[in-house]
This record gives structure tokens, C-alpha cells and sequence, in this order.
């Protein structure tokens, strides 16, 4: 059995008499050390998906089993990251990336030393001492990611985690994203609506359509890895660029619809 | 960026701000003593020097230290009191939505009541002591300490929780580790804001009911036509309320030394 099984999952948001069906019978399994992204319009229930699977949002049917144990409530077996970082400004950054450890009961020697070495991982290890409020949003991004992965979670759950950060800076990121997935081979899943930073860092790439979401198309990236940088000037990237934009562009156009 | 604009953006020296805050004062005070001194003002306006010499001479006698310590067992008494049942009992209505929904009211409809109205009644009740005085301060400190430790609480970024039960926190490390540090800067300006309203409340007690304290000080030297008393007492009032605003945003910035990053001189 694959490491995240999803099967027929259905969320419905209600406010008084209206229901508006979010997401309609989704299924989806991920494989051990696969890199799986999710693209879809917005308001498509994507981002739902993840805070249900990361156990913050309770579903309406189906079923999520993670290693083959349905999920029930928020824990440490998968690691979420934020778009807005979530990191607390009263700690220090070495006391952020610490957190999670501290909070699993390590004595206090290993979890500093095991935040270094994930500190030293995302090139961090001069801003330690720092305050969140001193570091730039790509720096804040790249702490919340040590933070995440100091807990050792079976799968990380990534909620367009670039999607405050300017393009450049997005870019770098995706790069060293992919260098740093390329060391630790962690399961991902990681929601965006960029078709780029997909194809880019993404081993499969679920394509959702407008609401009520479900899964529209997979597409499977072929592309080499590791993935330099320039792959994105390839004409095998520019391909699947216009596959997943094609499968995309009709629901992206629903979607505008409905908001109108 | 010219010269000249960059000199004018350039923040003052510590020096220069603090010298700044002072002419107001220093301008007022040097006016106040010309004009007693060419007799132009009333008798209730007493020179500066002479305020200062009969503070200095009631501090030698220790009379005025004994007027002082009265008024700050009541004042501080009251303050640590209701400071602790209003954060208290603010961080709880802050992250339980019943608790909330069970003081709103109540709390909503006695906030504007002046709490010295109440002074016969707790007389009444405890007596005319130290104890009624302290349980006026106690209701007077409660409603600013519980209401910003209410927002606080309640306007924790959902994310910070979040991250933290993504972890395995459980509810105690939640709130210890993340609301109460979150909520900490609001919960601090209710205390400074706390502070302020101990001392007019204990000053307004003493005014009205007492044989003894600051605010008793102020009423007979009124009463008696010894104005220069009257400074005297306020003078110490004033004192004592500025260096205790003092200490409590020294441990603020002590405490959010992260969250304080980027706001300097941003207190309140």
C-alpha cells in the first residue's frame, strides 16, 4: 500500500441553510519519497485538501489513511508549512527550529544539534541567534522548513509555500527546494497554484478542477533529476508546461465564472 | 538620497530625544516660578521652590513616607489583585468561546461605571480600611487587564496554534508555549493601562474616605489652605506613578525582545 492513501474524500462547508460541496469524492495515494503537486484555480478546495489531511479541518466522508492508520486530529507524522511562515516571533531562530523537538520531549543537546544540522541544511546556521522580525520572507520560509523537517514527519504538507515571496525570490527558493529534497527524499505534497514551481519540483503533478474539487488530470514529470535550474528552458519542460496548462485553463476560466 | 535629507532622516541620539521631552516641562516650571515670584498668580499657585522645599522637608521628617507606603499597599495591593483575576480570567474567556459569551455582558455593562461609586458600599461591607480601598482598585484594575488579555488571547494567529498541534503540542503546552506568549504584548499594555487607573482610583478612595494616604494628604492640605501640602502630595503621586510606568515597560521590552524588533518606541 502506498505511504498516503485517500479515497472518496468529500468535505461540504455549510453556512446556515446553504452547503457548497468543497471537495467531491477525491482519491489519491502517494508513494514513499514521492513529490507530489497539486494545482488547481482558486477557491478550488486545494488548500482545504492539505488542512484536512493535516488533521485541522474534519472531512464529511472517505477516508485518509497515512501508513495505513486513518488520520485523526493534527500530528507530528506530517509536517505542515504555511504560505504565511507561522513562525514565532518571541524565538529566537534556532528556538523555532528547535520547537518541535522540544515539544516530543528531546533532551535539550540533541534538539539544538539536530536544529543546526537542518539550520545548516537551508544555509541558515549564521542567522541562529537571529529574531524572526531580522530575516527577509525567504529566510522566514527557509526556517519554517527546518522546522518542519527537525521533527522528521513521515510526509510534508506544503500550502503555496512560496506564494508570499516575490518572483525572484520564489524561484531561488524552488531551486533550493529541489536541491534540499534531492538530500533528504522526504514524501511531499505540496499545494500551489504556480504551474511552473510544479513541474519544476514535482515527480506527479493532480491537477484539480474548480469547485466542488476533484481530481481533473495526473500528469507524470519525466524530467531528470536532479533538476537544474535551466530544465525550465528545456523543450521537454515547455511540453508538460502546455499539457498541465491546457488541462488547467478550462477550470481556471470556470472558476473566474463563478466568481462573477 | 542628498545629504540634507539624509540628516533629517537620521534618528535623534538618546540624548537629544530625552532633552527634547524635557523643555515642555522645564519651560512651564520656569514660568510657573517668575510669575509666583512677581506675585502675578493666585495663592493656590505656589512657587516650584517652594513645593520643593516642603517636599523635601516632609520627606526629612518622614512624614510624607508615611502618607506614601499607606497609598502604595493600596494602590499595589488592588493592582496585584484584580492585574491577576483580570489576566486570568481574560486569557480563558480569550480561548473559550462559553467563558467569553458568560462574562460579556456583565462585564460589558459595568466597564463604564465608574468604580468609585461603589466605595459606601464595600464600607459597608469591610469597613473603612485598607480592604475596602483595595477592593475598589482591585474592580478598577480588572476591566483594562481583562479586556486586553480577552483580545489577546482571542487574536492569536491561528497559524501559531496550528503549527504547534502539528507538532503534538497538547492544549497546556498550546496555551503556555504559544497563546500566552502571543498574547503577552496586549496583556501588557492592560497592565500599564491597569497601572494608571490603581492610582487615580486609590487617590480618588483616599479623597473621599480616609484618615491617612496620599489622597488624604491632598484634601486637608486643601482644606487647610497649605497648598504648598497639597504639591507636595502630588508631587509624590506623580513620582511614584512614572517610575512604576517605567518598570513595567522595562520588562516589557525585557520580554519581547523578539516581538519588539522594528516597533522601537512603540510603547503602549
Amino acid at each position: 500500500m502506498a505511504l498516503l492513501e485517500v479515497r472518496e474524500l468529500d468535505k461540504v462547508f455549510r453556512r446556515g441553510a446553504r452547503a457548497v460541496q468543497a471537495i467531491d469524492r477525491f482519491s489519491l495515494s502517494v508513494e514513499e519519497g514521492e513529490f507530489v503537486a497539486i494545482v488547481g484555480p482558486s477557491g478550488c478546495g486545494k488548500s482545504t485538501f492539505l488542512h484536512m489531511l493535516g488533521g485541522f479541518e474534519p472531512h464529511d466522508g472517505g477516508t485518509m489513511l497515512l501508513n495505513g492508520a486513518p488520520v485523526r486530529g493534527p500530528g507530528p507524522d506530517r509536517g505542515m508549512l504555511f504560505q504565511e511562515f507561522a513562525l514565532y516571533p518571541w524565538r529566537s531562530v534556532i528556538g523555532n527550529v528547535a520547537w518541535g523537538l522540544e515539544v516530543q520531549g528531546k533532551p535539550k543537546a540533541e534538539r539544538i544539534a539536530a536544529a543546526e544540522r537542518y539550520l545548516k541544511l537551508v544555509g541558515l546556521s549564521a542567522f541562529r541567534d537571529a529574531y524572526p522580525a531580522e530575516l527577509s520572507g525567504g529566510m522566514k520560509q527557509r526556517v519554517a522548513l527546518a522546522r518542519v523537517l527537525a521533527f522528521e514527519p513521515r510526509i510534508l504538507l506544503m500550502d503555496e509555500p512560496f506564494g508570499a515571496l516575490d518572483a525572484q525570490t520564489r524561484e531561488l527558493m524552488q531551486e533550493e527546494l529541489n536541491a534540499i529534497w534531492q538530500q533528504t527524499r522526504n514524501t511531499v505534497l505540496f499545494v500551489t497554484h504556480d504551474i511552473d514551481e510544479a513541474i519544476y519540483l514535482a515527480d506527479r503533478v493532480v491537477v484539480f478542477t474548480a469547485r466542488p474539487g476533484r481530481i481533473k488530470d495526473e500528469i507524470r514529470i519525466g524530467l531528470e533529476r536532479p533538476r537544474r535550474a535551466d530544465v525550465r528552458k528545456s523543450a521537454e519542460y515547455m511540453a508538460y508546461r502546455n499539457r498541465v496548462w491546457d488541462s488547467l485553463r478550462d477550470e481556471v476560466l470556470k472558476a473566474r465564472e463563478e466568481f462573477k | 538620497m542628498s545629504a540634507a535629507a539624509q540628516r533629517r532622516a537620521a534618528p535623534l541620539s538618546r540624548a537629544r530625544r530625552t532633552a527634547l521631552g524635557l523643555v515642555l516641562p522645564l519651560a512651564a516650571l520656569i514660568a510657573w516660578e517668575l510669575s509666583a515670584r512677581i506675585g502675578e498668580v493666585p495663592s493656590y499657585l505656589v512657587a516650584p521652590s517652594v513645593i520643593f522645599a516642603t517636599t523635601w522637608e516632609m520627606l526629612a521628617s518622614g512624614e510624607l513616607w508615611q502618607h506614601t507606603r499607606v497609598s502604595l499597599l493600596r494602590a499595589l495591593g488592588g493592582y496585584a489583585i484584580g492585574g491577576a483575576c483580570g489576566i486570568a480570567m481574560g486569557l480563558l474567556a480569550g480561548i473559550a468561546r462559553p467563558v467569553e459569551r458568560f462574562y460579556d455582558p456583565i462585564v460589558s455593562l459595568t466597564y463604564p461605571v465608574p468604580k468609585i461609586v461603589v466605595l459606601p458600599i464595600l464600607i459597608a461591607w469591610l469597613g473603612a480600611g485598607d480592604a475596602s480601598k483595595i477592593a475598589v482598585v482591585t474592580a478598577a484594575v480588572f476591566y483594562p487587564t481583562f479586556i486586553n488579555s480577552l483580545y489577546g488571547a482571542k487574536g492569536v494567529n491561528r497559524l501559531y496554534v496550528w503549527s504547534a498541534r502539528n507538532m503534538g503540542a497538547g492544549p497546556l503546552r498550546v496555551f503556555a508555549k504559544v497563546i500566552l506568549p502571543a498574547a503577552l504584548p496586549q496583556v501588557l499594555a492592560g497592565l500599564r493601562i491597569g497601572l494608571a487607573l490603581a492610582f487615580i482610583v486609590m487617590v480618588a478612595c483616599e479623597m473621599q474616605n480616609s484618615r491617612s494616604g496620599l489622597g488624604h494628604l491632598i484634601i486637608t492640605a486643601e482644606d487647610s489652605l497649605r497648598f504648598d501640602l497639597m504639591y507636595a502630595a502630588i508631587v509624590a503621586i506623580a513620582i511614584i506613578g512614572f517610575a512604576g510606568d517605567r518598570l513595567l515597560l522595562w520588562l516589557r521590552r525585557r520580554a519581547l525582545a523578539g516581538q519588539a524588533i522594528g516597533k522601537e518606541g512603540a510603547h503602549g
